[in-house]
């Protein structure tokens, strides 16, 4: 760590000499180690040694940043250069900054060293359970990795923070195959600090895999309907993830094109729905402890009881807006469990859809979204029926949170977020005919 | 400098490739005026891939001296052993590695991050002025490039730059019912440097004038009715069928992993009209939009042909499932960074045009949609396709009608393939966008428009 807080402190040394009004740095050394399975057999092992620096300054109330992933005297100079000389292009800002200094810190999570050995057997030991148990699945690909990374913040307000960890993580791509007969792929990926860890027992894995099978029987889905869609806990993940890019994120309040721009301290959801951010939490691997702007991490609530408690702005998107920069940076979240088990949700709904994977464009700006319904189920009559291929599904983002039908008690912890299965209601639902 | 790197990759047996990386980027991102990107940076690197009995080791180091290069190969070894020793296959040398010589004529050229700030703003400042009534502005703009040198086992060199240049700029409105309408496109650029494409920002404006029209049209859109269409799939957003519907299903190692395509080798997949191509450099006769001349395996680049009249003819390969197949390889295997190893990757991918004209392409559909613009993509295993749709027309009794809201076309590659029946006789590419595999990938695809089915999202 001693080396990479002397290239933070030579870095910012550079850039005040060079005439910057204030500086930031981020240096950072890591590893990957890594393992591949391709169409069901190990392939590759990998190892990544790495290493970089980020730099911003602003001069002028211009800003310039530069980044360079060599820490050689000559790289990182050349690397102040164009930095400064971004700064001096720039465009007067008054809402560029750099964080205040609070309390500096040292932080150090998860495993530091990797047992190779160890991770590999369990590597092992899941492509032969998957073989024995599911005959049908093909692991199109598997990528598995121990990543360590140690890192230095600074800027020239004083403000050091430094920041060492390791985990592993798996993020599985599979598909299920009889004949000529294939399913749609679909994946999960899970991070964790055991490198014994039993994969197929992790996260919802093995019921992931044992829906897949039964996807063997899809048939395209002909018509229309409007009615409820249960989103799994990954795919809910990723709608989430496009909730809070669209909605509460940095580029759609600074242009002003969020729906939700003027909802602070308002309704935007079902009071039964809770988004929080938990990147300190012990259900989160490593999670963040460092904001990327350079403030110590805290845990903080998107949406609490349906109401919206804060967006997920960076400083420089704060000033720019005059709202509240966000308490953290990562995208560690949580979505509130609700009082009902998945299986009574469904047991509710006269005609829907189970949602595994989302496979769409990009929502529009007021959160329209039209897509493909992967490895998707017919919710008939209360029970979940028959597998769903060529099945198309529309609604809108911001709408679909306040028709919440409910949210399971139970909930899938992936390491990096932790999600119920959430049923909503009001969503179109067309096959081709 | 380059001259270690012989020396040492030439002291291993089994295949093994050593290839060093600069790539240099410059950013610069302007919303609403504000500066919000101003960026440059430098990555640099050598990685080392060594294959052993059917399984490969891979180490990559962010250090380009002789050491590094040293030890990566090390690494790189023991782990090819160590995978070797647990995992046997015993399936020999990759006997079809090839030894080919290539090196890249032109020198790197770089552009002040000035000038990029100056021309971006420019830009801007054309579209705030002209069009005040918009709700929001993006000008972005990204030039950059990737030296590669390669040295592989069997005395293979290649020294290629692979520059590429973009400006995208997007711009939204507000309809009447208070939904946010967006529309972007890319503004010019290409394979090559910022000076290759861009000289005065005012050669810009009747495109930027063509989008805001475009967005006018949109923001008074309709959202199509949801199902099966008939559709005019613009040539400008033909690449995505080629590249998503079709490309993904025939790289070899998706096909090892049970695509659909497996079982389609020499079958009818689609219309006689049909013909697709992955080019690697010449595609009708002219310089393909992102050439590759050499890949990261050392094989020498070859056009693969995909389908030839609506026949499935093979897939896209390296040199491992080149051998698998029992063809030969035609330079698929690329690597995005340094510290990448080369996956089975698309080049510049296309549909062969036909001999129909657009209009009357369009005159002849009495009920459906005219699709202009795309944004995103996926393909799945199944050959089922997405891709949102965000400009698009109705076309009512030959005529085109109502413009579109954003929505999702989907299908069934092969089923909507044959589908088609009509296309026409011009080919435009799209270059700005990266192939998302593990790694990301800059690769171009194309083709002309196309009459077909598909299904269409809306409500």
């Amino acid at each position: 760590m001693d080396k990479l807080k002397k290239a933070a402190k030579y870095i910012l040394e550079q850039l005040v000499s060079s005439g910057a009004d204030a500086a930031q740095v981020s240096v950072s050394e890591g590893r990957v180690e890594e393992f591949n399975v391709d169409a069901g057999e190990f392939s590759l092992i990998r190892s990544v040694f790495n290493s970089g620096a980020s730099m911003k300054v602003i001069k002028n109330m211009k800003k310039g940043t530069a980044s360079v992933n060599q820490l050689d005297k000559e790289a990182v100079d050349n690397a102040v250069n164009e930095c400064m000389a971004a700064a001096e292009t720039g465009v007067e800002d008054s809402a560029l900054s750099i964080a205040e200094k609070e309390e500096n810190g040292d932080f150090v999570s998860g495993e530091l060293t990797p047992d190779k050995e160890k991770f590999f057997d369990s590597l092992i030991k899941f492509t032969e359970d998957v073989k024995r148990l599911f005959p049908e699945i093909m692991l199109e690909q598997v990528i598995a990795s121990y990543s360590y990374g140690k890192h230095v913040f600074g800027n020239t307000n004083g403000v050091l923070f430094t920041e060492e960890d390791g985990s592993y993580s798996v993020n599985i791509m599979y598909s299920a195959h009889k004949d000529d007969n294939v399913t749609s792929f679909n994946y999960i990926g899970v991070d964790y600090l055991d490198p014994a860890q039993d994969i197929l027992e992790t996260a919802d894995v093995k019921l992931m895999l044992e829906r897949a099978v039964k996807e063997l029987d899809a048939v395209p889905f002909s018509g229309k309907f409007t009615g409820t869609a249960v989103f799994s806990p990954a795919c809910l993940c990723d709608f989430i993830s496009t909730i809070t890019d669209s909605f509460t994120g940095d580029l759609s309040l600074i242009e002003g094109t969020s729906p939700w721009k003027d909802s602070l301290g308002k309704e935007v959801a079902d009071p039964s729905f809770t988004l929080s951010v938990i990147p300190l939490s012990d259900e989160i691997v490593c999670g963040e402890r460092i904001t990327a702007d350079g403030y110590k991490s805290e845990n903080y609530d998107i949406i609490k009881n349906g109401v919206l408690e804060s967006f997920s702005l960076s400083e420089y998107a704060a000033r720019k807006t005059g709202l509240k920069r966000a308490k953290s940076t990562s995208g560690c979240v949580k979505v509130q469990c609700g009082d009902k088990t998945l299986e009574e949700i469904v047991k509710n709904i006269d005609n829907g859809i189970l949602v595994c994977r989302f496979s769409g464009g990009e929502p529009a700006g007021n959160g329209d979204f039209s897509g493909v319904a992967k490895n998707s189920f017919l919710i008939k009559d209360g029970r979940i029926a028959s597998p769903l291929s060529e099945t198309m599904i529309s609604g809108n983002l911001a709408q679909m949170l306040k028709c919440v039908n409910g949210i399971s008690s139970e909930s899938v912890n992936y390491g990096t977020c932790i999600m119920p299965y959430a049923a909503f209601d009001g969503i179109t639902v067309s096959g081709a005919n | 400098m380059s001259e270690y790197m012989k020396k040492l990759i030439s002291d291993i047996n089994d295949h093994a490739e050593l290839r060093m990386q600069t790539a240099r980027t410059r950013r610069v991102s302007i919303v609403g005026g504000a500066l919000v990107g101003n960026m440059s940076s430098v990555s640099k690197g050598i990685g080392a891939r060594v294959y052993k009995n059917g399984v490969w080791g891979f180490a990559s180091k962010s250090n380009t001296d002789e050491n590094s290069a040293k030890e990566v190969l090390l690494s790189a070894t023991e782990n090819a052993g160590l995978l070797s020793a647990k995992i046997p296959k015993n399936k020999g040398k990759l006997i079809n590695a090839q030894c080919v010589q290539y090196s890249e004529k032109r020198a790197f050229t770089d552009v002040s991050q000035k000038t990029l700030v100056d021309f971006a703003k420019e830009v801007d400042s054309y579209i705030e002025k002209k069009y005040p009534a918009l709700t929001s502005r993006h000008v972005g703009l990204s030039t950059g490039c990737i030296e590669k040198t390669l040295y592989t086992s069997e005395g293979s060199f290649a020294y290629q730059l692979f520059p590429r240049t973009y400006m995208i700029v997007s711009m939204s409105i507000e309809a009447s019912d208070g939904t946010n309408i967006e529309l972007f496109d890319v503004m010019g650029g290409g394979e090559g440097y910022f000076s290759d494409h861009y000289s005065d920002p005012a050669l810009l404006f009747p495109m930027i004038d063509s989008l805001y029209e475009e967005l006018i049209n949109k923001k008074e859109g309709i959202f199509p009715d949801a199902g099966e269409a008939l559709c005019i799939i613009d040539s400008s957003i033909a690449g995505m069928v080629a590249h998503e519907a079709v490309g993904h299903t025939v790289e070899a190692d998706l096909v090892l992993a049970g695509s659909v395509a497996a079982s389609n080798l020499g079958k009818e997949v689609a219309s006689p009209l049909i013909s697709l191509t992955d080019f690697a450099h010449t595609a009708f006769g002219e310089k393909a939009p992102l050439p590759v001349y050499v890949d990261d395996e050392g094989t020498l680049c070859q056009d693969a042909v995909i389908i030839k009249d609506g026949v499935l003819q093979g897939y896209m390969n390296n040199l491992e499932s080149a051998l698998h197949f029992g063809v030969k390889p035609l330079g698929n295997a690329r690597a995005y960074a340094f510290s990448d190893e080369p996956l089975i990757r698309m080049r510049n991918t296309a549909i062969h045009p036909g001999k129909d004209k657009l209009e009357d392409m369009i005159a002849s559909v009495d009920k459906g949609y005219y699709l202009t613009r795309t944004q995103n993509g996926q393909a799945d295993t199944t050959g089922e396709f997405m891709f949102g749709i965000t400009m698009g027309y109705e076309i009512k009794n030959g005529k085109l009608g109502k413009a579109l809201r954003d929505t999702t076309i989907s299908g069934v590659a092969f089923n909507m393939l044959k589908s088609v029946d009509m296309l026409s006789d011009t080919v435009s590419w799209d270059f700005a966008g990266y192939c998302g595999k593990k790694q990301p990938m800059p690769v171009s695809m194309g083709g002309p428009s196309i009459r077909c089915k598909v299904n269409i999202g809306g409500r």
